[in-house]
């Protein structure tokens, strides 16, 4: 056997597609980290990932393998440092150059295979998406209902008359 | 509420599409700006994955707050989410106006009034049902009660809300269009008063109240938020709205300190960018304000510019751009007032001494200024900023570290001995400084407690090489006094051991043959010089143990050709002639010489040497923890060191030569000359009362007593009194230290003593054995042969001048330990000497013929003997002197010796013995038979056989043992 980092893993779809990747790249997923550990004899058995399919775990272990040598995120990051910039990387923004649903699935994908970074890169690039749009936009863009009166949506609006940017 | 069911039920079924179904979606979107495009969207939209409410959640998080507040807009569950109060208190932390302890009580006290409201309700209202309850609640949450409740459901929570807004939209109304006004016509700032002095407190009037945090961050937003992305805007400083709305530079300190804050919560998009401008405008800002403080500073306006300008500095950001200003520039950090110089100190004095004045000068100085700038400080700067401790740690940092190292450089170069003195003397003077310092109005209450650690951080890199030295220079100087002294001892010694034999040398060189010749013959009168008695004082000076008197009667030997090398200075010596005599001489002046053996004096120059030492050493404590630790330790050490010189090398050794002396000294020999002497020189002859050596070393005895209380007070005042160490501590080194010197003190006094009393007994043998004379007991025998001594009438009934003598001796050296040594040990000395005493009496005793005359004085003497040690206080002495008065009736009784003394044979007198049975010499006989055969009275002291010993020296044993004898065994046939 080669170094751990050379060792293979067999990752499933939730369409039964079978990926082999390199172990350190899917260790960037916490979920499938501490499969591995759990499973024991890495390699050999298949790692089923219930809930992406196969397009969509592409696409994250393309994104895992970009950032295979990234340092382990530190625990304390929360902490008064919640200055989150929605600054992205060159290569994430490209990166998330995607449909939106597809960016949606990356997103969910994310969340559940727990690769925080890659979360907040989706969750950073959805900001975005909707910084400056109407709310009328945004329902379009998340596809949610509204379900206020013209009169209520106004009396959110004056409430908060303060915030407006002028 | 709808929208809790949306995200997920749609989610399912995307993913279970199968591949094919999804690539057909794929193409679909592929083909978005197709003409189908909007049919086509309608149906994605349908099947469009929603994200779950957290991951929602966390991309509001992303959000710039005007953004946040429209997606509010969107719908009630994301309404929700955003007006989520935990989102906007934490927005309120970053601000650091949140009051987490005023949420808490906020709470608390909603919690009481609403339990105390529920009990008014239910008891006005129990007649409604639990329905009824709930709408109840709500109407009292309309009297503002809810405000605070940070758990109310969401419902509650809106709909007390909106019962709110009646009231609430005015305000925010007012405040919205007066920033309105404010951005259409920045230009006129008159009209914004109310908006100006709102912006200015804005975020010291936020409530943390749970449950409105978003209205509270509204308020301090909706006011800040145009200031703030104005001024991150404006091209230059000078097109900033807050310039121009506050022209009081104090307000626009004020102003710009708020933005600073209200920057943190600036958490979205370009922030660093933003951040970086406000930062560069503040700089501008300050670096203008500090050049008018500059401006003030030099013209010396501490009342006018330099007043304001410091508050407008302290405002924007503590001020530490003044305070910089300040401390830097001052005359004596400019280095435009010389205070002192430090090798004022070095020059002029004696090597191995600092002169202190000009480091006092040098402080008093500093101290002075220090007192003016406090002034100062205290009129221009505000009472928030702290200003003195800056201007001390750096006054500290350049001034007083500069002179020290100045200083203490030089001092090394001069010697360890001066080092340590600039060290502790300057540290000392820089304590001073420190308690005259006078704290101003800013300064923290622990302001001197700071002060002396600042000062101490001066002295930090000394503090080790400091300690070290002090201890060496300690150990040198005790060392070398100790050895010099002991030193000149032995040159003395030698010289006069040299002196002695120098004389014998050239004397022997001059009469070759006849000095031997005289040696053979004269010997044994010329063994020995005479031991005159020494009148030697109680001086103590080392420097001079008296040298002996040779006091050589013999006219032949008189050395009347020779001075001696040293003898004159000297009440002159005489010089001994022979080898004998001189090495008499040598060990006389040796036995004289033992007082000297240590010297109080030394010991006190070392203790003053160690009290200078820790003295020196003790104010450093107060450098703190770290060092104080080791200061105490070290002055422990050169305690210890002390004790080590002082003791083991100093009085140890002296001790053990007192002793050594003691052990060689012969009573005998030099008493036999000495008795002749003064049975023929002296008429009273008792007049001295002592053995020399043992009044030396008992001398010294008390020397050693006297440097042990010595120790003692110096252990109590110096380490105890000032806490360096714990006297209870039996663990610590001094302590353990004091003891064991203490111990060797006590086994060399012992041993001295035990060879004490040797000599004191053989001396009393002497006396015994020189003074008592045979009539003295025996008055009727050969009283033509008696020279001196008691006179032989029978009258004299007084005590012997052997007793007198004997129990003068003794008394003499007994009382002399009283008080030097302690209880135990005297106790333990005055018994010994009370049993050899009795043992060598007895001895004594045996040895003498007694009559019956000489009985009554042999009793008073026994008396004497016994009312003094029954002056000694020893109750175990007291029986055996019992015992030998009881004994001492044994001679009183009084035997006719038979008639047939001298007249009849040998038969006859068996005859007449066994044939006067009844006679009265038989009766007599019988009679001291039962005083001999008395063990009781005895109290087991004397066995029979020893009382029957004492029986034999009755002068007229020989006459009457017959008659005894048979008595005696008589008597035991009889109790048989």
């Amino acid at each position: 056997m080669a170094g751990e980092g050379e060792q293979m893993v067999k990752l499933v779809s939730s369409d039964q597609v079978e990926i082999p990747v390199e172990r350190k790249v899917a260790e960037r997923s916490m979920l499938i980290k501490n499969m591995i550990e759990d499973l024991g004899a890495p390699g050999e058995e298949p790692i089923p990932i219930m809930n992406v399919s196969e397009p969509v775990l592409r696409k994250v272990l393309e994104w895992c393998t970009h950032h295979k040598n990234d340092p382990a995120p530190t625990q304390d990051d929360d902490a008064d440092s919640r200055k989150k910039t929605t600054d992205i990387e060159d290569w994430d923004q490209k990166f998330m150059q995607v449909d939106q649903e597809m960016l949606f699935e990356i997103i969910l994908a994310a969340n559940y295979m727990d690769i925080k970074a890659l979360l907040d890169v989706g969750c950073k690039t959805v900001a975005n998406m909707i910084k400056g749009k109407s709310p009328e936009e945004i329902r379009k863009t998340f596809n949610i209902q509204n379900d206020f009166t013209p009169e209520e949506e106004d009396q959110i609006r004056r409430e908060n008359e303060w915030a407006e940017d002028r | 509420m709808s929208g809790r069911s949306t995200p997920q039920s749609p989610r399912k079924p995307g993913n279970k599409t199968t591949a094919g179904n999804r690539l057909s979606q794929q193409s679909a979107l592929r083909g978005n700006d197709n003409v189908l495009a909007s049919l086509r969207a309608t149906q994605i939209i349908a099947s469009k994955p929603v994200l779950p409410a957290e991951l929602i959640a966390t991309i509001l998080d992303y959000l710039p707050v005007p953004d946040l507040l429209t997606c509010a807009r969107v719908s009630r569950r994301v309404q929700e989410m955003v007006y989520d109060d935990t989102r906007w208190i934490h927005k309120l932390k970053t601000l650091r106006v949140w009051n987490e302890a005023e949420a808490r009580q906020r709470v608390e006290e909603a919690m009481k009034r609403k339990a105390e409201a529920q009990r008014v309700r239910e008891a006005d209202e129990a007649k409604r049902t639990g329905v009824h309850l709930q709408g109840s609640v709500n109407g009292i949450a309309g009297g503002g009660v809810t405000l605070f409740d940070a758990g109310v459901e969401e419902t509650r929570y809106k709909r007390s809300l909106e019962q709110q807004h009646p009231h609430l939209p005015p305000a925010r109304k007012m405040l919205a269009d007066g920033f309105d006004e404010l951005a259409i016509s920045p230009s006129s700032p008159t009209g914004n008063v109310w908006d100006a002095h709102q912006a200015l407190t804005i975020l010291t009037q936020v409530r943390s109240i749970r449950g409105r945090a978003r209205q509270e961050f509204g308020k301090v937003y909706g006011t800040l938020a145009p200031l703030y992305l104005n001024l991150v805007r404006s091209k230059r400083h000078s097109d900033a709205t807050v310039f121009r709305i506050f022209r009081d530079p104090d307000q626009q300190a004020k102003i710009l300190a708020a933005l600073k804050q209200f920057a943190r919560c600036d958490d979205s998009g370009d922030w660093q960018d933003r951040e970086q401008k406000l930062d560069t405008i503040i700089a501008v800002f300050e670096t203008a304000v500090l050049r008018e403080f500059e401006q003030g500073f030099a013209a010396g306006d501490i009342d006018g510019r330099m007043h304001r300008y410091a508050h407008v500095l302290a405002t924007l950001n503590a001020g530490s751009a003044a305070v910089d200003f300040f401390v830097s520039h001052h005359p004596v950090m400019a280095r435009q007032i010389q205070v002192g110089n430090p090798l004022d100190c070095l020059e002029a004095v004696a090597p191995g001494h600092v002169d202190l004045n000009p480091v006092q000068m040098f402080f008093e100085n500093l101290a002075n200024k220090m007192v003016e700038q406090a002034e100062v400080i205290d009129r221009v700067f505000p009472e928030t900023i702290d200003v003195l401790t800056p201007f001390l740690s750096r006054m500290c940092e350049e001034i007083i570290a500069e002179y020290l190292t100045a200083l203490i450089d030089d001092a090394r170069g001069r010697g360890s001995e001066t080092y340590v003195k600039a060290v502790a003397g300057s540290f000392e003077q820089g304590l001073r400084f420190v308690a005259s310092l006078r704290s101003t109005k800013a300064s923290p209450p622990d302001f001197h407690d700071k002060a002396q650690r600042i000062l101490a951080s001066c002295f930090e890199r000394y503090f080790e090489s400091y300690i070290a030295q002090e201890l060496s220079v300690f150990n040198t100087k005790s060392t070398a006094e100790v050895t010099h002294w002991e030193r000149e001892l032995s040159e003395q010694e030698a010289s006069k051991e040299s002196f002695f034999m120098s004389n014998l040398n050239r004397q022997q060189a001059k009469r070759d043959f006849l000095s031997s010749f005289k040696k053979v013959v004269m010997m044994p009168v010329n063994v020995l010089p005479a031991f005159n008695a020494s009148k030697a004082s109680a001086s103590k000076a080392p420097a001079n143990p008296g040298v002996a008197d040779t006091h050589d009667k013999e006219s032949r030997t008189s050395s009347s050709t020779l001075d001696g090398p040293l003898g004159t200075q000297h009440p002159k010596p005489e010089a001994p002639t022979t080898e004998l005599a001189a090495k008499a001489a040598i060990m006389n002046s040796r036995l004289e010489g033992i007082k000297s053996l240590f010297s109080i004096e030394v010991a006190l120059s070392l203790t003053h040497l160690a009290k200078a030492c820790i003295e020196r050493m003790a104010p450093m404590v107060r450098m703190g923890p770290p060092y104080s630790e080791e200061v105490k330790e070290q002055c422990n050490v050169i305690f210890i060191t002390m004790l080590g010189v002082l003791g083991d090398r100093h009085v140890k050794n002296g001790f053990d030569k007192a002793v050594g002396h003691l052990s060689t000294y012969n009573p005998r020999e030099v008493r036999g000359v000495k008795a002749r002497l003064e049975g023929d020189d002296t008429a009273t002859g008792s007049g001295h009362g002592g053995v020399e050596p043992l009044v030396t070393f008992l001398e010294l005895v008390n020397v050693g007593d006297l440097i042990q209380q010595m120790i003692d007070v110096f252990f109590a005042q110096e380490l105890v009194a000032t806490k360096l160490t714990e006297a209870d501590d039996f663990l610590s080194p001094a302590v353990k230290q004091k003891k064991h010197f203490e111990q060797m003190l006590d086994e060399r006094v012992a041993a001295g003593l035990n060879r004490g009393i040797d000599v004191l007994m053989d001396e009393i043998e002497l006396i015994c054995a020189t003074t008592q004379s045979p009539t003295d007991f025996n008055p009727g025998a050969t009283s033509s042969s008696s020279s001196n001594g008691a006179a032989p009438a029978m009258v004299d009934i007084g005590v012997s001048r052997t007793a007198t003598e004997v129990v003068e001796m003794v008394n003499s050296h007994t009382s002399m330990l009283v008080g030097s040594t302690d209880k135990h040990m005297l106790d333990v000395f005055t018994q010994e000497v009370g049993l050899r005493l009795f043992a060598v009496l007895c001895k004594h005793f045996k040895r003498q013929r007694i009559s019956v005359d000489g009985a009554i004085k042999f009793i008073s003497d026994i008396n004497h003997y016994s009312a003094f040690v029954a002056n000694l206080r020893q109750k175990p002495l007291m029986p055996y002197f019992q015992a030998l008065r009881e004994m001492s009736q044994i001679y009183l009784v009084h035997i006719d010796p038979p008639a047939t003394l001298f007249g009849n044979t040998s038969k006859a007198k068996r005859s007449s013995l066994l044939s006067s049975k009844g006679t009265k010499t038989a009766a007599q006989a019988k009679e001291l038979a039962t005083i001999i055969a008395d063990s009781e009275r005895y109290r087991g002291i004397f066995p029979s056989e020893e009382v029957y010993e004492f029986a034999e020296r009755r002068a007229d044993w020989y006459l009457v043992k017959a008659y005894v004898e048979s008595a005696l065994y008589g008597v035991g046939c009889s109790v048989m």
